[in-house]
């Protein structure tokens, strides 16, 4: 059998991304930095780079937190300084062996990390930004007031002969751990990027809601990264105590959390790279090249920064991977993204017809925002496996009343079931995952993911085991699609890329929200046709909120008609046809 | 007064209008029809700065407004009324009058005498004029937003569905206030689905499908015309 | 005792009442652009600065134009910053690179400080005597903290419901898109708004010298506190920063006299994560209505 795979082949195209290579130079530039000086015995360089490479490793983490997690957080700082003072402390003042001290300190770590993350389920957006700022200002306070515990502006001296002998070729226990952590952590940051968790936090940070209608709980989504990112952080603080040798308060203040933020924006947000380049230009420069104008440091960091976003916002490594995608992957034109070959594998049984249970019932709903009634004592029943088209003027109340049954808004008043299975309190994430899955007016495609990874999400959001066609499915697309840009897509190919998406998913219930809006009379036609392959090649119940009056009586096999807000008639596409209430909706009478 | 030559137009790499050409005089009213979803809104966007057109001219007495941003199209005597019946929610109604001298060409004098005019047309509003608009209802908010453009005293007036989320009732009062302003000189265009209410009180109309222009006619022949051009895949 | 309770009381609405204007200050820019201008606590110190080389011990005749002085500057100042952080808003899709440019531009500020005048707290005096509020003596500019905060609130409402452009920036708030259609003039709106914003925390500052720290590093404590005060009243609302500002002050005062000076920032931050925990749209905020 041939399949579309085999056809075209993957093979030979350029990468849609370089996050891979980005992290094998990534790797090949911290082993030089890290193990160079050593080899060559420059115990200058040994040290400074010990150094760099501890705080490359937070912006790492820092990086994944700002882009992968969109969490824009100014208190780093405070996490890898909780991991050092605390294991210091234990290991320095209390005598603990540094084994335990360090559990300590990385619980100290996590713990800091779980205050910015509690807020983070709730809110979001700059409200964090303050929350991470304060405790940038507040925690070197607490290490001066403290003293009792921290032992004040003195700080804790400590020392840790055996991470400094030198083992072969003079590299030493530490330079040998700063260089290999990293390299690790650019391991975990691209692991994660390649996951299904990583993938949902990035939906979840880019469009919240698509996230939500995908089955995912963004406020988890960025809970988790900032514990995951507490954790990564906090190791770095261990290591930074046997690397410096001394904690004291002045050395964590909210400078330090500056610029970890800056050289990931510096450097190029989300770019594998980017905290390397951008420690070496933010901390280097006027630290180390410009060291008789240290004073000057924080103006440096500041202006740089400041230039970075007026003039290349995508930094340097983001910069130059722009030219490269620009340069490198071309689109394939009105064609690139066809999905008829891949429909054909999966016909199955023919013949699936609407059924008599019913999948979706409301009972008297009712939505307002304000004085306004979006949504009025609607009873609306839609039978397993129909086509239901629900029509009506602008401002009618048909994607009030899509998001309503999606979970993204809560009716006022009344209830609605989701096989029999009463959804009026559900969450819209809760939802989903009872197998419902939607389209948006204007298509969520996200532009950092390949056009396959576009389509993975959905299967990402599955609850159960794939079905054996939708896995084939996945894998031919998988070997068609993984390094095309799905930017490039047409509007009208966007929308078929999100219906594929649902049907990864395998969404037993799927609402259509505008879909043939923008779209040319073939692809029109096209759509028509996979809405009727949907309901009646896979048994799919199909809602479509549409304005295309041909298409809705082309596929629907009932039809609602809204009027502010509520149901004015309903019934099979004749008898509506020639209801009064819709009669005017026609443009001169047309479909009467 | 108005002129869109071959204009193209689209959200981001949404193409929405293709090669619409259309004139507007002095003193009438253009009726643009169309589905839902056929362009007509991201036309008059296109038209009055809010998205850049692509391709094609956007004239105001020989003077390009192309490319322009939404707020000097207004000061240039092109003013789009929203459709949705949008006004500051949170001003009161004077206000919101007051609000619409920001488009004025020159003096501000007359605003008062525009206003009270106004409040002539819609007693409602001069009733309610320290009430806040978001207390007002959806006809009382589509007259306040008909009002704040009159207030400006434009050369040309596009108003997108004046009937949208209201009762089909409230539309003639709005309909023939709009006819008499166009009789006073002004050119407009309404861009409206109910075309059998308000193609009586145009001089011309103009049907648009799939973002292109499929009819063009005087607004008496709308009917007929549409009639002719029923096609059977239409029918269900 | 009762004089303790007093003293807390008082000097707890008088600093709460510098965060009440900076959270003031966040308002009228966030409502025209949508942006929190992570500055503008060290606006405020320079507004202190102004304080300290035009008018340190001053008479009342040349402190006067001095104040409106410094309050012009300032306004300048943030109406250039406004400008910059406006331009790349123009065309790029990513709508939120006014935290990093507004970050950069308090690092920025704050650095300049410390290059010119070191890490040192300033020492300000100004005209105003002490005073006595029930037999407790009370640095002057505390009463004119507070009344300072009173003028801003009243001038701001008689601006924003009175006058043109004051009603043009929060129709900008209201409905961005219909304001353009309006023909409002968006750019300069928004620049005005900023610049309002710094002639209030210009004033603020110069105002408040004498009681606050006026140095580098005190600007971030300031801008947290008053953003805290902000969230706290609800974002928006000038009626929530009055309740705001001075429940930040007081808890702040009491944390001081009863556990410690050191602790009062770690006082606010709590505050701030309780608050987000349980009402993060603040006391008269409203939550906002539907989007998509």
């Amino acid at each position: 059998m041939q399949t579309p795979a085999d056809a075209s082949p993957a093979s030979g195209k350029p990468r849609f991304n370089s996050d891979l290579s980005q992290v094998w130079i990534g790797i090949a530039l911290i082993a030089i930095t890290g193990f160079g000086p050593s080899l060559i015995g420059n115990s200058y360089w040994v040290h400074t780079f010990q150094l760099v490479n501890i705080y490359i490793a937070v912006s790492i983490f820092q990086n994944f937190l700002f882009v992968d997690a969109g969490q824009k957080s100014f208190g780093q700082g405070v996490i890898l300084g909780l991991g050092a003072y605390v294991t210091a402390i234990f290991f320095g003042l209390h005598e603990y062996t540094f084994l335990v001290a360090a559990m300590f300190g990385l619980l100290a770590a996590t713990l800091g990390g779980l205050l910015f993350a509690l807020p983070a389920l709730r809110v979001q957006y700059f409200h964090l930004g303050f929350v991470t700022l304060s405790a940038a200002i507040v925690f070197p306070q607490l290490l001066m007031s403290l003293d009792s515990w921290t032992n004040g502006i003195n700080g804790i001296l400590v020392k840790l002969p055996w991470w400094h002998e030198e083992w072969v070729f003079g590299l030493s226990p530490l330079t040998i751990a700063v260089a290999l952590y990293p390299m690790l952590a650019l391991g975990i940051h691209y692991g994660i990027r390649r996951s299904r968790l990583g993938r949902q936090m990035r939906v979840a940070a880019v469009s919240p809601e698509a996230a939500r209608t995908l089955g995912i709980k963004p406020g988890v989504m960025r809970f988790l990264a900032f514990i995951i990112a507490a954790i990564g952080t906090g190791i770095a603080g261990i290591l930074f105590l046997p690397t410096v040798g001394f904690v004291s308060p002045q050395g964590f203040n909210v400078e330090l959390s500056f610029v970890f933020f800056f050289a990931v924006v510096v450097g190029g947000r989300g770019q594998m790279l980017g905290p390397i380049i951008g420690i070496w230009i933010v901390f280097i420069l006027p630290n180390i090249a410009l060291a008789a104008f240290v004073e000057y440091r924080l103006l440096i960091y500041g202006v740089l920064t400041l230039a970075t976003v007026m003039l290349f916002p995508d930094g340097i490594v983001g910069s130059v991977e722009r030219w490269r995608l620009k340069r490198g992957v071309s689109g394939r034109g009105e064609q690139s993204f066809r999905i008829d070959a891949f429909l054909e594998e999966l016909k199955g049984k023919d013949g699936f017809e609407p059924t008599d249970e019913i999948a979706i019932e409301l009972k008297g709903a009712t939505k307002r925002f304000g004085a306004v009634v979006a949504v009025d004592h609607v009873d609306l029943k839609v039978r397993k496996g129909e086509i239901h088209g629900l029509i009506g003027a602008n401002g009618s109340g048909k994607t009030s009343l899509l998001n309503v049954l999606s979970g993204l808004s809560r009716v006022n008043d009344g209830a609605f079931f989701i096989n029999g299975r009463d959804a009026t309190r559900l969450s819209a994430d809760r939802i989903a995952n009872l197998g419902l899955g939607r389209t948006f007016q204007t298509p969520r495609i996200f532009p950092m993911f390949s056009l396959w990874d576009n389509l993975k999400v959905g299967e990402d959001a599955r609850t159960g085991k794939a079905s054996p066609e939708i896995h084939a499915l996945s894998k031919a697309l998988e070997a068609e699609f993984a390094q095309d840009n799905a930017e490039l897509l047409s509007h009208g190919q966007r929308r078929l890329a999100e219906v594929m998406r649902s049907m990864l998913k395998e969404a037993e219930i799927v609402l259509f929200d505008e879909p043939a809006a923008g779209l040319s009379s073939s692809e029109r036609k096209n759509f028509a046709k996979l809405v009727r392959f949907l309901s009646r090649q896979l048994g799919k119940t199909v809602i479509i909120v549409e304005h295309d009056l041909d298409l809705v009586w082309n596929v629907a096999d009932t039809i609602t008609v809204m009027e502010q807000g509520a149901i004015v008639a309903a019934g099979d596409p004749q008898t509506i046809a020639h209801d009064p209430a819709v009669q005017h909706m026609f443009v001169g009478g047309r479909g009467a | 007064m108005l002129e869109v030559k071959n204009l193209y137009a689209g959200y981001g790499i949404v193409p929405v209008i293709e090669d619409v050409t259309l004139s507007v005089n002095a003193g009438e009213i253009l009726l643009i029809g169309g589905e839902n979803g056929a362009g007509k809104s991201t036309l008059m966007g296109a038209i009055a700065g809010f998205n850049k057109p692509t391709a094609g001219e956007v004239l105001l007495e020989g003077q390009p407004l192309h490319g322009l941003a939404p707020e000097k199209v207004a000061k240039s005597g092109l003013r789009l009324v929203l459709d949705g019946h949008r006004v500051f929610p949170e001003l009161s109604v004077y206000d919101n009058l007051r609000m619409g001298a920001a488009a004025r060409r020159g003096d501000r004098s007359g605003l008062s005498a525009a206003i009270d005019e106004i409040y002539e047309v819609f007693p409602i509003l001069k009733e309610k004029h320290r009430a806040y608009a978001r207390d007002l209802s959806g006809g009382q908010q589509q007259m306040l937003a008909l009002g704040q453009a009159f207030v400006a005293q434009p050369k040309v007036l596009l108003c997108d569905e004046p009937s949208m989320g209201l009762a089909q009732a409230l539309l003639p009062p709005i309909l023939s206030f709009l006819r008499r302003w166009a009789e006073a000189g002004t050119a407009v265009v309404i861009v409206e689905q109910h075309l059998q209410v308000t193609a009586p009180y145009a001089d011309r109309a103009m049907i648009i499908e799939r973002g292109t222009v499929k009819l063009e006619c005087p607004a008496a022949e709308l009917d007929d015309r549409l009639k002719s051009l029923e096609t059977p895949e239409g029918a269900a | 005792m009762l004089s303790e309770i007093l003293i807390i009381v008082v000097r707890g609405i008088a600093i709460g009442s510098i965060f009440a204007m900076i959270a003031m200050s966040f308002n009228i820019v966030h409502g025209a652009t949508g942006i929190l201008n992570f500055a503008q606590g060290n606006m405020l110190v320079l507004g202190a600065f102004g304080a300290f080389f035009l008018a340190n011990g001053a008479a009342l005749g040349i402190w006067l134009p001095m104040l409106l002085v410094t309050g012009v500057i300032i306004a300048a100042v943030l109406a250039f910053q406004g400008w910059l952080t406006l331009i790349p808003l123009r065309s790029s899709v990513q709508q939120d690179s006014w935290i990093i440019s507004t970050v950069a531009v308090s690092v920025i500020v704050g650095a300049l400080i410390m290059i010119y005048q070191g890490p040192f707290a300033y020492n300000v005096k100004g005209p105003a005597p002490y005073f006595r509020v029930l037999g407790v003596r009370t640095p002057g500019a505390y009463g004119l903290a507070i009344g300072c905060m009173l003028f801003w609130f009243f001038a701001m409402r008689f601006f924003s419901r009175k006058t043109f452009i004051g009603l043009a920036i929060s129709a900008l708030s209201q409905d961005f898109d219909a304001a353009r259609a309006a023909g409002l003039p968006v750019r300069r709106l928004q620049l005005i708004a900023f610049a309002i914003s710094g002639l209030m925390i210009g004033t603020a500052g110069f105002l408040v010298a004498p009681v606050i720290s006026v140095s580098a590093d005190a600007g971030l404590r300031y801008v947290l506190n008053g953003f805290v005060a902000a969230v706290v009243g609800g974002i928006g609302s000038n009626l929530g920063t009055l309740i705001g500002g001075p429940l930040v002050g007081v808890v702040a005062m009491l944390t001081a006299y009863k556990i410690g000076g050191a602790y009062q920032d770690l006082a606010s931050l709590l505050v701030l994560v309780g608050i987000l925990m349980l009402r993060p749209q603040g006391l008269f905020g409203r939550t906002s209505a539907r989007r998509v």
